[in-house]
């Protein structure tokens, strides 16, 4: 019988630990919402705060750790030493936040809750685009959990990248490591920026002069 | 743009000058005349008065010399060369 390879193991150990990841990624979005609530209850009628869920697909969480590698290959010698436990977004839920400024406003109250998770705020461009934090949401979990806070529009813009892109072929990730791509992206996320700053501008400017 | 993206566009330039094409499945720059290969971790950790030096360095011409920041394992290695072809 042909030996299994790398990726069969992690297929193998990716199965078993679902269960928890879906339980993780339920428990966290719950809890999220749950204290965002008055915030929610806040809200202007122009104004969006969404949550989502996502537990992280085989198929994407494999290449991911691959991705880990120079190379982008897994050492077949080493082939017991790699685990998906090492990914900190197996589990993951993100806030699409509209304006801006609740952006603060939900960082502070999530940062409370979870204070011992660590930062990883995603920038661009010397920007923070996004808020990003992870950590076991107990103690005894066996997987990581992540959970990022977004403009909106950025976080949409993710979303069709990714399912127009990469979740029909998760190995055309490495596509955006290119310089190149990487510049077309961050002119894309300051347009978002830039538009998406300028929407909001021109909502607010014109309540205060209606406030008058 | 930042400084970090416009020095790694710069790099990318000088390998891109040098016959190099940006290989995505492992994230590294090739030249398959050359037999050598950069990846990305190496490009973005190093300058680009290094990698211009490792281009011109004269190449073993039959096997394969990987830029990385930790030299590959022989089994890494392998698999490259046949991805490499």
């Amino acid at each position: 019988m042909a030996d299994r390879t790398v990726q069969d193991r992690l297929r193998e150990e990716y199965f078993s630990l679902l269960p928890h990841i879906r339980r993780v990624a339920e428990q966290l979005e719950a809890e999220i919402r749950y204290h965002l609530l008055p915030i929610f209850r806040d809200l202007r009628d122009y104004e969006q705060l969404v949550v989502k869920a996502r537990v992280k697909e085989c198929e994407s969480a494999i290449p991911k750790l691959q991705r880990h590698q120079e190379g982008a290959v897994f050492d077949r010698e080493y082939a017991e030493s790699y685990s998906l436990t090492s990914l900190k977004d197996l589990a993951a839920v993100r806030v699409l936040v509209f304006p801006r400024r609740r952006l603060q406003e939900v960082d502070l109250v999530l940062r409370r809750r979870f204070p011992d998770w660590r930062s990883d705020p995603v920038v661009e461009n010397n920007r923070e685009l996004a808020l990003k934090y992870s950590g076991y949401y107990r103690t005894e979990d066996r997987v990581q959990a992540e959970y990022q806070i977004v403009p909106v529009l950025t976080g949409l813009f993710w979303e069709v990248e990714h399912s127009a892109i990469y979740k029909p072929s998760p190995r055309l990730r490495g596509v955006l490591r290119s310089p190149e791509m990487q510049e077309r992206s961050a002119m894309v996320v300051e347009a978002l920026r830039a538009f998406e700053a300028e929407f909001e501008g021109v909502i607010e400017r014109s309540i205060d002069d209606q406030r008058v | 743009m930042t400084k970090e993206l416009t020095e790694l566009l710069a790099k990318a330039d000088i390998l891109e000058n040098a016959g190099y094409y940006y290989k995505f499945d492992n994230e590294m720059y090739v030249n398959r005349r050359a037999k050598k290969a950069f990846s990305m971790d190496f490009i973005e950790d190093h300058a680009a008065s290094e990698i211009e030096r490792c281009i011109l360095a004269p190449a073993d011409g039959n096997a394969w010399q990987f830029y990385f920041n930790t030299d590959p394992s022989s089994s890494v290695r392998q698999q490259l060369e046949l991805a490499l072809g």
